[in-house]
């Protein structure tokens, strides 16, 4: 009898090779040529954030030991932009500077330790004049972003309202509100690397190199060089974490492969790690103001919501933090977001973690509980009636939400009924104790674009199910063997997942949460296609038992086909006829109802911490989350989604910050030491829960996306915890202990 | 990382033999390597003394002895630490990650450079790397940065928590060069920045580090190390404490106070010492002893908290120590 893997604390297939250290990461990969002798690049990046090169000597460099090949803007490689992906410029390709740390030269040398040793022989003359830097200073343009994204402003007035101004104006209680966050930055554990290699005639390229959506970094560093899609191959089974900046393609692969060209041998780049702060983007810093307008007991009637986040020259992420949070949180007539972006001459940006959602739901959610405040009213009972049913100023539902459910299964579980709302009310020995909670809501559907999946089902009764999306470190691949096994009706240990690969089919982006919900539909529709195939072989092979019979004679159940009194596995049956495998690729896209409805998954986090009375240093205690995510498909790679979602929102709250100096244009962290995320010791046990409430439209499984749904609200829980600490309202990220004395 | 000449001595005699003008000694590597990496160190010769024999954690009568190659988590973990000199202990463990600890040597702690955001990045001036290139810290992002002991040259903070917990107990430190020994409080060990920040101590050229001898003393027992941070684990100190009581009855016979994360060496504060003296330990007696703590402090754009920071640690230390008497 087997029992279906779905939904089970399911360990991680690749769990044993990652940690005995078998898992290859893209630079622990030999040149696949043993006789071709493999060399290695080191970045050179500009110490200035805006002007232009006026000069530079790389003579010593290009006698250095080892050295084969010094390229710079002075000794091109010849890379074209691709317009609409990443940023906007190739390196190397001009002498202009746009911030500070770009590439503006790359030594190739036998040794990573020679090349790196070389590139500190280059020395560069500039022509500098003043970066803009300010978010607060610069002019703004509205963030408007490439077709298909929404609009970068919007109102909904309730008929007979002229503005959102007056809406404001006549609600009894009005809450305003200004929030600012600095850069953050993915800090992924592996820095981005890649080895390229050419075959002999140098017509097709083989990259290995981390990526979330290996189809669009085999097209990208094709575009980039000059040579057809179909001439490169992306390979990324292991991707030391993404978090979004592996989402866009950035030039590494491209300047590897064009020296790789050039030089015809393989070459390896390793960024360093400070190169990862400049070189691979991060998310822009924002400003932000909500203004709350609702009656004297907290029903709103107006909410306005303006962001202004930096916006490299460069490109490339627009950021539109109201979007999937104010505009769709909660029921109000009236409504207004205004998103704009404040162009600077600073790094290019990315998505990173919940990228718009969960700076956007720090400062909405922060204002729910300055409102909640402003009115008296306990912050879950405020938000409950405020609860929206469908999307505000549309008659359109969600396919499935039950966050009602999660904030009163969290007031449960965590003890919220014991929160006193008056600040300071709470003291243990040294330390102010309280208590906060906020809303956690993350676009839930299914990638809107086709994607494929294949099923080969072999004479050894095991299964291959092949599909190119990545693994990030979120299970992705295990989620696949599962998803294949469920379907198949087969045990786990038969099903061999395959991913990462752009010789794969091309599989769901890793991006937006959206990979098991795109995927899960994929596999289904290719493994019953797979099974039709076999039916196929089954009436129509000579030496097959069931040749002639028709197909609806037979069914397939658990690894076998039944009929006519007789039953037999998938594999015995391939024996039989002599044959090794079928298999079925199919494509599969959403149909109409991606339309239809609006799809969130969502939660409700609770938190305590504790502010030391002295020394101000803010700790959380206790953290429980309950998420609404439709059907589980492995418990336990959820559960570590939604951990690791709700440690980057304490980190987001307590620590993130990447100072920008405004004259120099430089970021004041470059390492993982000075650039803080929490460590083990400022994360307490977090209670994790989800309601099982499969989602009966979004596919057969009711699988919706959880991976960023953690990460987004948990700041602000943390935040309104702190204020009910202290009666302190920190609205400038990180809140740290300067911010409490 | 330049390249470099490497050496393995086995005795001190060959250690100092070995060190000449570019010669770095190589402990733990905690320090050196990292600074290797980022180009801020460069030395011509790399000396490892790891087969040195400056090894053992003793107590006897003078006080405590530690060789000046004991791995921070031994010395952390050595029982009569832990009882005669709890504030070494605590010190050495809010220290670094473990790895690190497991790593660095007590002579390396004792000698390792600042943590400024500038001195590391060799694309920015510094004055205690590149003498004369300016301390763009003044201008730039100076949370971090001291607000004591500093100058128009330089403004980093000395990073180590032992040295702080080592100061305020009044630890010696025994040196060697190849013309003979000596022994210097380590309280005058280290040098304020003024016009010459690169010079960080007393050290001569080729001078070793051979151990450190902490003396008895009726407070050590009853001390403190107390560390302020923004994460709890793996950071610097924004202002830390050491405070070491003699006890009569409820009554601070005499105290001993260093701090640390604050100053530009670790920071001795005599005048919170005599404050203290004599007094009952109440929150009165605390909170009038702080009140000066800080003063004659140099706040940048970005550190000015830790003024009353460092009051409050030294509060909540004082508070800690009394109520575990």
């Amino acid at each position: 009898m087997t029992v279906s893997p779905l939904g089970r604390d399911i360990d991680r297939v690749d769990g044993r090779a990652k940690v005995t250290g078998a898992a290859r990461y893209s630079a622990d990969y030999p040149a696949s040529d043993p006789t071709s002798k493999m060399a290695h690049a080191y970045l050179v990046t500009s110490t200035i954030a805006r002007g232009s090169i006026s000069a530079m000597d790389t003579a010593a460099a290009q006698n250095a030991p080892g050295v084969i090949g010094v390229y710079s803007p002075f000794n091109k490689l010849g890379l074209r932009p691709m317009p609409g992906i990443g940023e906007n410029y190739a390196p190397l390709e001009d002498t202009q500077v746009r911030f500070r740390g770009q590439i503006i030269a790359m030594v190739v040398a036998e040794s990573s330790r020679q090349a790196r040793d070389a590139a500190g022989l280059i020395t560069t003359t500039y022509d500098e004049q003043q970066p803009r830097t300010s978010l607060a200073d610069e002019p703004r343009v509205p963030a408007a972003g490439p077709p298909g994204q929404p609009p970068p402003s919007a109102t909904v007035l309730a008929p007979g309202v002229d503005s959102i101004e007056a809406a404001l104006a006549a609600s009894d209680v009005v809450v305003e509100a200004t929030f600012h966050q600095p850069m953050q930055h993915a800090v992924a554990m592996e820095p981005h690397a890649v080895l390229a290699e050419w075959n002999s005639d140098r017509t097709q390229l083989t990259l290995y190199s981390g990526a979330q959506l290996p189809h669009l970094g085999a097209m990208a560093a094709a575009g980039r060089l000059g040579v057809p899609p179909t001439a490169v191959r992306l390979i990324s089974p292991y991707v030391g974490g993404g978090f979004g900046s592996r989402v866009m393609p950035w030039y590494d692969a491209a300047l590897a492969a064009a020296a790789a060209r050039q030089l015809n041998r393989p070459v390896r780049l390793v960024l360093a790690r400070e190169q990862v702060f400049t070189v691979v983007g991060h998310r822009s810093a924002i400003d932000q103001t909500i203004k709350l307008g609702a009656s004297r007991d907290g029903v709103l009637n107006a909410v306005s919501h303006v962001t202004d986040a930096s916006m490299p020259f460069v490109g490339y992420r627009h950021m539109q933090p109201a979007v999937d949070t104010s505009a769709v949180l909660y029921k109000t007539p009236n409504l207004s977001i205004d998103q704009r972006h404040v162009m600077l001459d600073v790094p290019p940006t990315c998505a990173m973690r919940a990228p718009t959602e969960a700076p956007g739901s720090f400062a909405l959610e922060t204002a729910m509980d300055e409102l909640a405040i402003a009115t008296g009213i306990d912050p879950v009972e405020l938000r409950l009636r405020n609860y929206a049913t469908a999307v505000p100023g549309t008659g359109l539902r969600w396919s499935s939400k039950h966050l009602d459910e999660c904030y009163r299964v969290g007031a449960r579980r965590f003890g919220w009924s014991a929160r006193r709302a008056e600040p300071r009310s709470r003291v243990d020995g040294h330390w102010l104790v309280g208590m906060g909670m906020a809303t956690a809501i993350y676009p839930g559907s299914r990638r809107p674009e086709p994607i494929q999946a294949r099923v080969q089902l072999f004479d050894d009764d095991t299964a291959v199910v092949s599909s190119a999306t990545a693994d990030t470190g979120t299970g992705a691949l295990t989620m696949l063997a599962i998803t294949g096994a469920h379907e198949l009706g087969i045990p786990l240990r038969r099903v061999t997942p395959e991913l990462g690969d752009t010789a794969l089919p091309p599989g769901a982006p890793s991006v937006a949460s959206a990979g098991t919900s795109t995927t899960v539909p994929a596999v289904e529709s290719a493994a019953n296609a797979a099974i039709a195939e076999l039916v196929t072989v089954a009436i129509t092979s000579p030496r097959s038992p069931w040749h002639g019979a028709n197909r609806e004679d037979l069914t397939y159940e658990k690894g076998k086909l039944h009929g006519k009194g007789r039953s037999m596995s998938f594999g015995r049956l391939l024996t039989t006829v002599g044959r090794r495998n079928v298999e079925a690729t199919v494509t599969a896209q959403p149909g109409p109802e991606a339309t239809q409805y609006r799809y969130h998954s969502f939660g409700a986090h609770f938190c305590e911490v504790r502010v030391n009375r002295y020394t101000g240093e803010p700790r959380v205690t206790r953290f429980t989350t309950v998420v609404d995510i439709g059907r589980v498909v492995n418990a336990q790679a959820t559960r570590s989604q939604i951990v690791g979602g709700v440690i980057f929102g304490i980190g987001h709250a307590l620590l993130e910050d990447n100072p920008l100096e405004l004259d120099t244009g430089r970021l004041a962290a470059s390492n993982m030491a000075d650039y803080m995320v929490p460590v083990n010791a400022d994360i307490p046990d977090l209670d994790v829960h989800w309601l099982d409430r499969p989602d009966p439209v979004i596919n057969n499984l009711g699988a919706r996306g959880v991976g960023e749904l953690g990460t987004v609200g948990s700041a602000a829980a943390v935040g309104n915890a702190i204020y009910n600490a202290t009666g302190i309202r920190v609205r400038n990220l990180p809140i740290t202990l300067d911010k409490l004395l | 990382m330049r390249a470099y000449t490497f050496t393995q001595p086995r005795s001190v005699r060959e250690a100092l033999a070995h060190a000449d003008a570019g010669a770095a000694f190589l402990a733990g590597g905690t320090t050196l390597v990292d600074l290797m990496k980022l180009d801020v160190m460069a030395p011509t010769r790399v000396v490892d003394i790891n087969r040195l024999p400056l090894r053992g954690i003793k107590l006897d009568r003078d006080g405590l002895h530690i060789g000046a190659l004991e791995r921070m988590s031994d010395v952390a973990a050595d029982r009569n630490v832990r009882r005669d000199y709890p504030m070494i202990a605590q010190a050495l463990e809010l220290s670094a990650s473990a790895q690190l600890r497991n790593m660095a040597s007590i002579g390396g702690n004792l000698l390792q450079r600042t943590r400024c955001g500038y001195f590391r990045d060799v694309t920015t001036g510094c004055n205690k790397r590149e003498p004369g290139s300016g301390c763009p810290a003044m201008t730039g992002f100076n949370r971090t940065h001291a607000i004591l002991g500093t100058s128009d040259a330089c403004v980093a903070t000395h990073p180590s928590d032992l040295a702080v917990a080592l100061v305020a107990l009044g630890t010696d430190v025994h040196l060697a060069t190849a013309q003979g020994t000596r022994t210097v409080p380590l309280d005058t060990f280290y040098a304020l920045p003024g016009s010459t920040p690169h010079v960080e101590n007393v050290l001569r050229p080729g001078e070793l580090v051979t151990g450190i001898t902490v003396p008895r003393s009726m407070w050590a027992p009853h001390s403190v190390y107390l560390k302020i941070r923004d994460r709890q684990s793996y950071e610097f100190a924004l202002a830390s404490a050491a405070v070491a009581v003699e006890w009569r009855g409820r009554t601070i016979n005499q105290a001993r106070i260093a701090v640390g994360g604050v100053g530009t060496t670790p920071w001795r504060l005599p005048v919170v010492e005599r404050a203290l003296a004599g007094q009952l330990a109440t929150a009165d007696t605390f909170e009038a002893a702080v009140r000066t703590a800080a003063d004659g402090a140099r706040p940048l754009a970005h550190n000015a908290f830790k003024s009353a920071l460092l009051r409050r640690t030294l509060v909540r230390a004082f508070t800690v120590l009394a109520q575990s008497r």
